[in-house]
């Protein structure tokens, strides 16, 4: 993993230049986001709608381009609660760059509008984004193998033939392999998830054995 | 809230109010270098002397709805705000304890779960729970937080009853005795077939008890018997055994960040008569494994209670099944962990930040000097299913205790 800790200070100019890119972002129905008040927030208050809004699009302004293909995408932006901000509103938006594998996390100073700070890094897996979540179950569905046995579940368990991902009840975990794992180990810098699968007669599939590789877009057997 | 007073001004405050007289002002030297020395006047007393030293920023740092402040039947009082991240789910900051009658003392500056580790006993699969867990909060019903108030949906904050704070007979068959209350905020997740109780109780006694419930479903995994125990009828379908390691954050502030120390208290002399303390203070980040007799506290020696004794948070009660993983998860080989403050460094395992340590074991390799310590607390469950947990799963908890150690001069009760 590089590890790397650079200052940084975009100017916000063009923050706002590209339109289309809010559906990239995280908005105010994010679970972390404060209630829309019209007061100011308090210093310890979670992140307003708003704010959630405004970082993610000052800290993807330079990687709009690899959002609108899919090769970067904005996972979530969380309150940075760093002591050593004191009282200033700061966001850490969290960005995974498909392209070479890196996860990108800024640090957006709210009030002055600029990412202050940068860290990337190979080999950090931070928990998957719902776009993330979506994305690997539609690599289920397409799989040969499983994306039938998916299809005939869901029909037994729901009485009515599955029309898209959306049908399924999801939930998304990190996957790392352990040392010496021979399907997945390029899982250590490939961004992998694994996938739980909730029918809807609210029965789980066995999905444990499963690893869905979203760098590679490949679906992996664990042997074990 | 106040925070430390400078000599000066303690020595003032009981100028002024003759209620400690001269024992405050031979108050010891604070026993951490460069800390100002500071001691807590008895309470209720020289409020304005000490108004004058309230440092700035003190008070809780939220507006509502993020902010509780709950007065508790005896007078207790805790502040605090809460807060729902999308990793790490509740998140509870600037907590601080008012003892009735006494002054706010600032307890910690932030706490949140930190992972639950699920290993299955035949060895696969092996999860690590926190993910995006704010996402994945429970909308709740009023009937889901009895007696108490829903915030923003996913928190609930309320009351319970927490049985005898004491009992005491005269001798001649008059008794008196007190009811305890807790103060309780908890939030409800859903991870796959666990439902997750994710609750921090107060208390009037000034204790502060976390704990997580698993409820929910059984996970449906089956396996050998040798790794499972039958469920259902007959012995075909043998459900997989599995623990929670549940890892807590616990980032103490004492009346602020400075001057706070971590002690390891044992008592020497099994298998003789005598029982003998042995404190450990930990100047270096380091980690420590639970003995029957061991415990910890979080000491501020420049904050003293009436009784000139410094303020702490003592650490017990860790009821673990002390789950140790293989090599390549040593984060679960202790119970108790102590690494100097870094901002990046959020979960046990599985880290999300670059440029930071990837899981509790590696925090601690440095062994770096303690300035601003954070605490994280291991307590593992190990569940064996049984045909009562047929679906919908009875919650089982775990947890550990927070108490307070010299807050006071006398029964908070």
């Amino acid at each position: 993993m590089r590890r790397a800790r650079i200052m940084m200070a975009f100017a916000v100019a063009g923050a706002t230049a590209v339109v289309g890119v809010l559906s990239l972002v995280p908005g105010e129905t994010g679970s972390q986001a404060a209630q829309s008040v019209a007061r100011p927030p308090s210093p310890g208050d979670p992140l307003t709608g708003d704010e959630v809004t405004r970082a993610g699009r000052i800290a993807s302004a330079t990687w709009r381009s690899h959002m609108t293909t899919g090769r970067a995408e904005l996972l979530y932006v969380e309150r940075d609660d760093d002591k050593a901000a004191g009282e200033r509103r700061r966001a850490d938006a969290y960005i995974y760059d498909y392209r070479t594998d890196r996860l990108v996390v800024r640090t957006v100073d709210l009030a002055r509008g600029e990412v202050v700070e940068e860290r990337t890094g190979r080999g950090v897996q931070p928990p998957p984004s719902r776009g993330e979540e979506t994305a690997a179950a539609e690599l289920l569905l397409a799989d040969p193998k499983y994306g039938g046995r998916v299809r005939a579940a869901h029909l037994k368990a729901g009485g009515r033939p599955l029309v898209s991902a959306a049908d399924l009840g999801l939930r998304a975990l990190t996957f790392t392999p352990r040392p010496g794992d021979r399907v997945a180990g390029a899982c250590e810098v490939h961004r992998c998830v694994r996938l739980f699968v909730r029918l809807p007669d609210g029965s789980w599939l066995d999905t444990s054995r499963i690893v869905v590789d979203l760098s590679a877009k490949k679906i992996l057997t664990l042997e074990w | 809230m106040f925070l430390r007073l400078t000599l000066s001004s303690a020595l003032l405050a009981a100028g002024l109010t003759g209620a400690t007289g001269s024992t405050a002002g031979s108050t010891e030297t604070a026993g951490t270098a460069g800390a100002a020395e500071a001691v807590r006047a008895a309470a209720g007393s020289a409020g304005a002397a000490r108004a004058a030293q309230a440092a700035p920023g003190s008070q809780p740092s939220c507006s509502s709805p993020y902010r509780i402040d709950k007065t508790l039947p005896n007078g207790a009082r805790w502040q605090l705000c809460w807060e729902m991240r999308t990793i790490e789910g509740l998140t509870l900051t600037d907590v601080t304890y008012t003892p009735d009658g006494g002054e706010p003392t600032g307890v910690l500056r932030s706490t949140a779960l930190a992972q639950i580790h699920v290993p299955y006993d035949s060895g696969e699969p092996r999860f690590h729970d926190i993910g995006t867990i704010g996402d994945d909060a429970i909308a709740l019903k009023s009937a889901d937080c009895p007696g108490g108030e829903r915030r923003s949906q996913f928190v609930c904050v309320t009351t319970r009853a927490r049985g005898h704070g004491y009992m005491k007979s005269d001798g001649e068959g008059v008794s008196t005795s007190v009811q305890g209350t807790d103060l309780v905020v908890f939030a409800a997740f859903q991870l796959g077939w666990y439902t997750y109780l994710v609750e921090w109780a107060f208390g009037d006694d000034g204790a502060i008890t976390p704990r997580i419930g698993a409820t929910g479903s059984l996970s449906g995994f089956t396996t050998t018997p040798g790794y499972g125990w039958p469920i259902g009828v007959g012995s075909t379908k043998f459900e997989e055994s599995h623990n929670h390691n549940v890892f807590w954050r616990l980032d103490f502030d004492i009346e602020g960040s400075r001057g706070d120390v971590v002690e390891q208290y044992d008592f020497a002399g099994s298998g003789t008569s005598k029982r003998k303390l042995v404190k450990t203070v930990f100047d270096e980040e380091t980690k420590a494994v639970n003995g029957r007799m061991r415990w910890w506290r979080v000491v501020d020696s420049g904050v003293r209670n009436a009784d000139r004794h410094p303020v702490s948070w003592e650490i017990n009660n860790l009821a673990s099944a002390e789950y140790r993983g293989p090599a390549d998860e040593a984060f679960t080989r202790a119970d108790l962990y102590v690494t100097d403050y870094r901002a990046c460094e959020r979960l046990a395992s599985t880290n999300p930040t670059p440029g930071c340590g990837k899981s509790l074991d590696r925090y601690v390799a440095d062994g770096k000097r303690l300035t601003d310590p954070v605490v994280w607390v291991n307590v593992g469950f190990h569940h064996v299913a049984r045909d009562e947990d047929a679906d919908p799963m009875p919650t089982h908890w775990q947890g550990f205790r927070i108490t307070p150690r010299d807050v006071t001069a006398k029964n908070p009760s």
